[in-house]
């Protein structure tokens, strides 16, 4: 009776917490199949009557959600790899090699994080505009380098830092060096972080909405949460498109999430900040 | 990958000259950091470093639009300070800003703790309920900005039609967003429903380093659960909480998408908060110096926040 009470309570708390986590998702999702009809309702069903599928095709051609798609999967893409190849070896070096400067440089890099974006839009606009770059995927994909590398930086120190050092003292004493180590044991070891690490930069270029809105005006080259943004900015807003959207928007995202629960579960992303 | 004997490891290491392996050693501790890290730190200081000292540059000049293409901005000196503490707007958004930011950082903590309680007991579902915990974490802010707004819409929303079933018919084609109050009860749950995983997460990975031995000793010694929660769970998560506050509170702090989306009906933008102020500021009105002084303004609030955590946890060294 007792383990009930205690558990009782404790199962309620999941069911409540899950309901609160999964139901905007669920009704996003219905609400993307329900008839226009059923969308502008005062007494909202829990299930669309008659399922419809016509929304997605329509943002998807006339609404541009799909050239979107593929400019945001670019632009993610570009700084998830560009940002992978010049965070880990930062991340090895900064913990593995123990001075008061690594010190000093790991707080630098924190504080890059405490700069309002919003300090950086103005003369990151100006830079770009200056470099010609205004408008290109480059432009995108160099800005979000600036804030995805210092967390790849802090995320993957702390999946080095959890590789045992004597691993890489045994392969060195064995001849190999400092590069080939780094290469054969750390990097095969820390690929976990570095799919957490890949997860969290795509999602950066993925997510990103400020600097997209104040670098690109052209219409081919708009990213998806400007397409969605302009759904819902119009005097009228047109929500199935925006549900529809939002769908195929977050969808890769809670694809690859599921698919990585194990290693975001038992997510090092504090080990990052345990040192 | 093998450990060679202890014998073939001595050979090795004494056929070299001394002085040259102490020679190369040297050469590899140098080059080989710095070649790692440069890449790195030049993305760093280039894009966060000079824009930073661009931007307070600019928030002590009087740049506009047209100064900004062909030059030639003055020099004001602390005008666009005393602008930003004497604009009524601009004020608010401040106070906004840190109002409504601790509020989101305290819900997200708190619920995001709770879960990862949760989470850490062996109970069956876990699995289930550790997906369904993700999935927000997934929505991009703009979506679930998007979402929201809609499961809050007055006439068609689930919210309102929701409370009027239950009973509070007062919430018949309640404007959410037609008030500051209210609209800052609608976003405070979207900020919360988004970033509670994170948290929760990267608690539930804290807890499980707790070594059971500790906890169980202190059962023994006669704690009960809340006494072994408050006096070796927590003390042990005290670095990590400190993190998560920090990293929160940056967040939170310099929230944009929702509010942009979200509030943008709210009357005389009094909703705003800082970082949508400076944009607005800086972009729609195109007065970049005093946008910037917003921008320095949030900025400093935000270091101040994170000097105090760090003092708070004590040694800086259980940061970095």
């Amino acid at each position: 009776m007792r383990w009930l009470l205690k558990r009782g309570w404790m199962y309620l708390a999941m069911i409540a917490v899950s309901t609160f986590a999964l139901f905007p998702v669920y009704w996003v999702v219905i609400t993307s199949l329900k008839p226009r009809s059923e969308i502008y309702t005062r007494t909202p069903d829990l299930w669309p009557s008659d399922p419809q599928w016509d929304q997605y095709p329509r943002v998807l051609g006339e609404g541009h959600v799909g050239r979107a798609l593929l400019n945001s999967l670019i632009v993610a893409s570009g700084t998830m790899v560009i940002c992978l190849l010049v965070s880990a070896g930062a991340a090895y070096v900064l913990a593995r090699y123990r001075a008061r400067i690594t010190r000093i440089l790991l707080i630098l890099v924190l504080m890059t994080q405490m700069f309002p974006l919003v300090v950086l839009v103005i003369p990151l606009f100006v830079t770009m505009r200056k470099a010609g770059l205004l408008g290109t995927y480059w432009s995108l994909i160099i800005t979000y380098l600036a804030f995805s590398v210092p967390l790849a930086i802090w995320v993957m120190r702390g999946f080095v830092l959890s590789i045992p050092d004597e691993l890489e003292h045994a392969a060195r004493i064995d001849g190999a060096t400092r590069i080939g180590a780094m290469w054969r044991v750390v990097l095969p070891l820390a690929a976990p972080g570095l799919a957490v690490t890949a997860v969290l930069s795509f999602l950066e270029g993925w997510k990103e909405f400020l600097l997209a809105l104040t670098f690109i005006n052209d219409e081919d080259r708009k990213t998806v949460p400007l397409v969605l943004q302009s759904f819902v900015g119009r005097g009228d807003t047109d929500w199935g498109a925006v549900m529809a959207t939002s769908v195929l928007y977050t969808l890769p995202v809670a694809i690859v999430f599921v698919l990585a629960r194990k290693h975001l579960m038992t997510a090092r992303t504090a080990g990052a900040v345990k040192g | 990958m093998s450990t060679a004997p202890a014998a073939v490891q001595a050979g090795r290491t004494s056929s070299r000259p001394p002085a040259m392996v102490v020679a190369r050693r040297a050469v590899n501790r140098l080059t080989l950091p710095v070649l790692l890290l440069l890449p790195a730190l030049t993305i760093i200081a280039g894009l966060v470093g000079y824009p930073l000292v661009r931007t307070i540059y600019l928030s002590f000049t009087d740049t506009g639009l047209g100064e900004l293409i062909y030059g030639g901005s003055e020099w004001v000196g602390l005008e666009n300070f005393k602008e930003v503490f004497a604009d009524e707007h601009l004020r608010t958004s401040l106070v906004n800003t840190v109002v409504f930011g601790t509020a989101c950082v305290v819900g997200t903590m708190v619920l995001g703790f709770c879960v990862a309680l949760l989470l850490n007991q062996k109970l069956k579902g876990n699995l289930l309920f550790g997906i369904a915990v993700l999935l927000p974490w997934a929505v991009p802010a703009l979506a679930a900005s998007a979402i929201w707004k809609w499961l809050f819409d007055a006439r068609y929303g689930f919210v309102n039609w929701g409370l009027v079933n239950l009973g509070f018919d007062g919430f018949q084609d309640f404007a959410w967003f037609a008030d500051r109050e209210t609209a800052y009860v609608a976003i405070f749950i979207t900020v919360v429903w988004q970033s509670f995983p994170f948290v929760a997460l990267s608690l539930l990975a804290g807890l499980q380093t707790i070594p059971k031995e500790t906890l169980q000793a202190a059962a023994v010694d006669g704690a009960n659960a809340f006494q072994r929660f408050r006096l070796v769970t927590l003390p042990l998560l005290r670095p990590i909480v400190a993190v998560l506050v920090i990293f929160s509170t940056i967040w939170d702090f310099k929230i944009f998408d929702q509010i942009y989306v979200m509030a943008a009906g709210v009357p005389d933008r009094s909703a705003d908060t800082a970082a949508v102020a400076a944009y607005r500021e800086g972009f729609a009105l195109s007065h970049y110096g005093l946008g910037s002084a917003v921008a320095v303004v949030l900025f400093v609030i935000l270091l101040a926040f994170a000097l105090i955590y760090v003092r708070l946890v004590g040694k800086e060294g259980e940061l970095a």
